[in-house]
């Protein structure tokens, strides 16, 4: 009866009858798209989901029964947005919905075209990714660059971005070792002090985001080293969201076609499909994802965490960290990480060493400070989950029999304190005698 | 400045031959109490307040020893007799060995 119940603690019972564990609930994703031809136009790129384990699930955007949410549950762990022309969604699903979806941990991937709709511009915003405005033609606007183009196209605006563009940070988006890769979108703007927006992949300085074939009749609200092309947020519970101004990065086209870039050689195939394969890796938290897998703290030499610590001694602190690889957790090994003892301002901040795979451990005095302390782990690094781990604990003052009965430097006054006692002692004897000697002198 | 031995020199002579030898002795004893104290200050100044509570009740007897003695020595000199009445040398010693007891109880307890 346990393994039974053991193997149900594990699965949840859909009401339509279908089971599944866990493991299959995090890589359900819900595709939204305008149009089915996507499936057909992208198939690469959902092909290699398809064999990462995801249960693609694809929807019109404007379906009718479309929702995220059941009984309060997520639905789908992930949500691929690759409908760029929608303005309003179908069903339940709406700009507060897609935010409840991050709230609760969901990740989700957003893709929009030259002429994005409102309620992805307001997610992106909601998100601190700024989609530029589309111009008044039926185009929109594009980002062009005179410098860094595709020569295939003389309106100049499909870049071609050179691996260097991308952010430095190998497990969002691979290597930079790469051959140029095909953007043709919106630009974007990211608000520079937001930490928790990055600039995946950004533009040149000669980028600028506008519709082709206006006038230049007023400065582009896009332009220069700010232009973001692909943009990406951790959220501060580690929902992962990515913004593409452009669906056809991911296209199979992008992925199979040759770049022969502007003043530069002919590459014969983009990296769209790396990179892109890569960052849907990292969106949906395939890689990049530590977490703690065990925290030990106690006094040196006695191997047992202690109900309080006192002031001064000696304390250990043990920390396992694991990193998911192939949806298998293995220990996370890095030079970097610390501890802070905390009471409302840090008394100590230290380096934690690495003694084994994956498992740190450091010893150092607690501070001659009594209060509420914790030991704080705040690990933040770009591209993983950030780790957040607190460990309140009591530091109290001396107990009145732990004090030093006899302290040497007071040795001094101890002897002064004694020596009136005797000296009074002796002045009582000589007082006394002197006085008879007197009365036999008299 | 032979004025000032002179007057010295006459003190000195004053002293020796017309106080009395109970009085002498209380002297001696307070410039004994006087030295302790003195030595103990110098000791806190250049070692430092640790521990204070010792220094006070090493540098409190020595203090309150002198005071008792002083007052002894009121009691006892027979120039004050006018102001002391009732109060004999016996009394007065007895006064000075109950206080004494107190002050060294409290010192036991406070000096850690």
């Amino acid at each position: 009866m346990d393994r039974v119940a053991d193997q149900l603690g594990s699965l949840v019972v859909y009401l339509d009858g279908s089971v599944l564990s866990a493991e299959e609930i995090s890589k359900k994703t819900l595709v939204l798209v305008d149009n089915f031809l996507i499936k057909e136009t992208h198939s690469i790129f959902f092909k290699s989901l398809k064999d990462r384990g995801h249960i693609l699930t694809f929807k019109s955007a404007d379906d009718s029964t479309l929702t995220l949410f059941k009984y309060g549950e997520l639905l789908y762990q992930n949500v691929i947005l690759f409908s760029p022309k929608v303005e309003e969604f179908g069903g339940k699903i709406s700009k507060k919905m897609i935010l409840d979806f991050i709230d609760e941990g969901g990740n989700v991937l957003l893709a929009t075209g030259s002429k994005p709709g409102v309620v992805l511009r307001e997610i992106a915003v909601e998100c601190g990714v700024e989609v530029d405005t589309p111009g008044s033609s039926q185009l929109g606007s594009l980002v062009i660059d005179h410098f860094n183009y595709d020569i295939s196209d003389p309106s100049h605006t499909l870049i071609a971005v050179d691996a260097v563009n991308l952010i430095d940070a190998s497990i969002i988006v691979g290597s930079r070792n790469v051959s140029p890769m095909l953007y043709k979108g919106i630009g974007l703007l990211v608000n520079n002090s937001n930490p928790l927006v990055l600039k995946l992949l950004s533009g040149y300085s000669t980028s600028y985001s506008f519709d082709p074939f206006a006038n230049m009749d007023k400065s582009p609200n896009v332009m220069g080293k700010d232009t973001t092309l692909i943009a990406g947020v951790q959220t501060r519970n580690n929902a992962r969201i990515v913004f593409s101004g452009s669906l056809d990065f991911f296209s199979n086209e992008a992925f199979i076609s040759s770049v022969f870039k502007i003043n530069d050689k002919e590459y014969p195939k983009s990296s769209n499909a790396e990179v892109s394969i890569n960052l849907s890796k990292w969106v949906f938290k395939e890689i990049g994802v530590i977490s703690v897998k065990s925290v030990f703290h106690y006094k040196l030499n006695e191997r047992k965490t202690p109900m309080d610590y006192t002031i001064t001694d000696m304390a250990v602190f043990e920390m396992e960290l694991q990193q998911k690889i192939d949806d298998v957790w293995k220990p996370f090994s890095v030079k970097d990480l610390q501890l802070e003892f905390v009471r409302i301002d840090p008394f100590i901040r230290t380096n934690i060493p690495l003694v084994a795979e994956g498992k740190y451990k450091v010893i150092f005095k607690i501070p001659d400070v009594y209060g509420v302390f914790k030991f704080l782990v705040d690990y933040k690094r770009v591209g993983y989950t950030s780790v957040f781990n607190s460990t309140q604990v009591s530091v109290r003052p001396l107990k009145h029999t732990e004090y030093e009965r006899f302290i040497q430097s007071a040795y001094p006054y101890y002897v002064g304190a004694f020596s009136m006692m005797v000296g009074v002692f002796l002045f009582s004897f000589v007082f006394l005698h002197a006085d008879l000697d007197k009365d036999k002198a008299d | 400045m032979p004025q000032l031995l002179s007057v010295l020199s006459k003190f000195k002579d004053e002293y020796l031959n017309t106080t009395p030898k109970k009085l002498k002795i209380i002297d001696a004893y307070l410039l004994y109490i006087l030295l302790t104290g003195i030595i103990q200050f110098i000791y806190c100044c250049l070692v430092g307040t640790f521990p204070f509570n010792s220094f006070l009740s090493g540098f409190i007897s020595c203090v309150s020893s002198f005071i008792l003695a002083v007052c002894l020595r009121l009691q006892i000199n027979t120039q004050n007799k006018d102001d002391f009445k009732g109060i004999s040398p016996e009394r007065a010693f007895a006064d000075f060995i109950f206080a004494h007891v107190i002050l060294h109880l409290v010192i036991m307890n406070f000096i850690g």
